[in-house]
């Protein structure tokens, strides 16, 4: 990988990350367990890798954004993840500064 | 479904003990529920060769546990400012003190080129010595600062409110007197505090560290400290030890804001402790000749002893009368308090 391809991985990493946790909060206004989720996430579009994806669910729950619980589903144990309460006002607050940015940088272009 | 199974036993083996079930648990099923939908979409079971394949994709166990680790760096970005510019005043400051330090010691004994070179041969892990310290200094207020994040931030982000200054005129003591110490300030008075600590312990072994070239006196006079100086040192020691350990218990205990009054008065009332060992020297003897039999520095030794006890006296007088105007303050604003409630 060359220098301005670095550079450039560095910095598309830094611009997926917030909106990552943006992407997997609007999802999650349904709930899901992290399989179900991932699928739902890539067939809008946004690819997730598992080992961000899975570890992100139990930040943003050990933050209170998220609740879960274990439930059998499918003869299966899964852990189902929804937005809490304060999740939801997080993530209204949060949509609002990214449909802000995105006017200004659509204004800037 | 046994190399799944181990995959997940190797990823357990490096994830935080007090978690590693359930989050094994959870993985688990995810990755159950992605192989099903793999198979259902090949009509058949993943030869060995798949699977490998596929668990290869999914990372290693040790990267893959490593990403459900609370904290993944040392210094994070928030105390990374202050532990940069600590960290260069510290490699700074030891480098010129060890450089003056070993010019003296090579000098005053006269040692030859092998002394220089084995000096700045030894001075890169003398600093590396010293960036680890300060690195781990740094890691476990980062460790503590995890906690408690929200005052942590307040704590970083020294200095931001300046344009915001009050209209009315400055006072430094009012403010002293009001602002709660921040959490950087804290973190700033440990560090300094540990610099001390190690800077007290060097002293015996390099008396320069104190007098500087002056030290070539200390080998030049016919007299040397009395052993009650021993006794001395050490309370120094031990005392500074239990202010450093004090303020580090504070700020691990979210507790850095400023000392308690008990605290403030308990730890005032120490500092007479060295001053007193001093004062209680058997005879009042605090200098010695190098030589006893030497008689002819005698007197002028007793003249020594005489002025030192009486310094001694005096700075033990003035220490006491501040503890007392302390003691009287601490009284007065508890009193002003008492009364602002009753109102």
């Amino acid at each position: 990988m060359t220098l301005a391809e670095n550079l450039f991985e560095n910095l598309r990493l830094e611009l997926r990350r917030g909106c990552l946790t943006l992407a997997v909060l609007a999802q999650l206004r349904q709930e899901h367990y992290g399989y179900t989720l991932r699928k739902a996430l890539a067939n809008r579009g946004m690819e997730i890798d598992e080992n961000t994806l899975y570890p992100l669910l139990r930040r943003l729950e050990a933050q209170g954004l998220l609740t879960s619980e274990w439930r059998e589903e499918e003869k299966r144990n899964k852990r189902f993840y929804k937005l809490s309460p304060d999740g939801e006002e997080i993530f209204a607050r949060l949509l609002k500064e990214w449909n802000d940015i995105n006017t200004a940088i659509e204004n800037l272009l | 479904m046994e190399m799944l199974d181990r995959y997940l036993q190797a990823v357990r083996r490096h994830l935080p003990w007090l978690r590693q079930d359930d989050i094994i648990a959870e993985l688990r099923a995810n990755l159950e529920a992605q192989l099903e939908d793999k198979e259902a979409e090949l009509g058949r079971k993943l030869t060995n060769a798949e699977m490998e394949a596929w668990l290869k994709q999914l990372g290693s166990p040790l990267h893959v546990a490593a990403r459900y680790q609370p904290q993944q760096y040392l210094v994070g970005p928030a105390l990374f400012p202050i532990y940069w510019f600590v960290l260069r005043l510290a490699i700074g400051w030891c480098a010129v003190i060890y450089a003056i330090a070993r010019t003296v010691e090579i000098v005053s004994n006269g040692q030859g080129p092998d002394a220089i070179f084995g000096a700045v041969a030894q001075l890169p892990w003398v600093l590396f010595i010293n960036a680890a310290v300060v690195t781990l200094i740094f890691a476990l207020v980062e460790r503590s600062g995890a906690k408690i994040p929200e005052k942590f931030v307040q704590g970083a982000a020294m200095g931001n409110d300046w344009p915001n200054a009050p209209v009315t005129p400055f006072d430094p003591q009012l403010e002293k007197a009001k602002k709660p110490k921040s959490y950087a300030q804290a973190v700033v008075e440990v560090i300094f505090g540990w610099i001390l600590l190690v800077w007290l312990l060097l002293v015996p072994h390099y008396p320069f560290l104190l007098m500087g070239p002056g030290v070539v006196v200390l080998y030049a006079v016919p007299y040397q400290l009395a052993p009650v100086w021993w006794t001395f040192y050490w309370c120094i020691v031990v005392l500074n030890a239990v202010e450093l350990t004090w303020r580090i218990v504070d700020l691990l205990q979210e507790r850095w804001q400023g000392p308690h009054l008990a605290e403030h008065l308990v730890k005032k009332s120490l500092g007479l402790i060295p001053l007193l060992v001093l004062l209680a020297a058997p005879g009042h003897v605090l200098i010695v000749l190098k030589n006893p039999a030497d008689t002819s520095h005698s007197a002028g030794l007793a003249q020594i002893n005489l002025d030192l006890y009486r310094a001694c006296e005096v700075i033990a007088a003035i220490v006491i009368l501040q503890l007392v105007w302390t003691i009287v303050k601490v009284s007065m604003e508890a009193y002003r308090r008492r009364l602002a409630a009753a109102r």
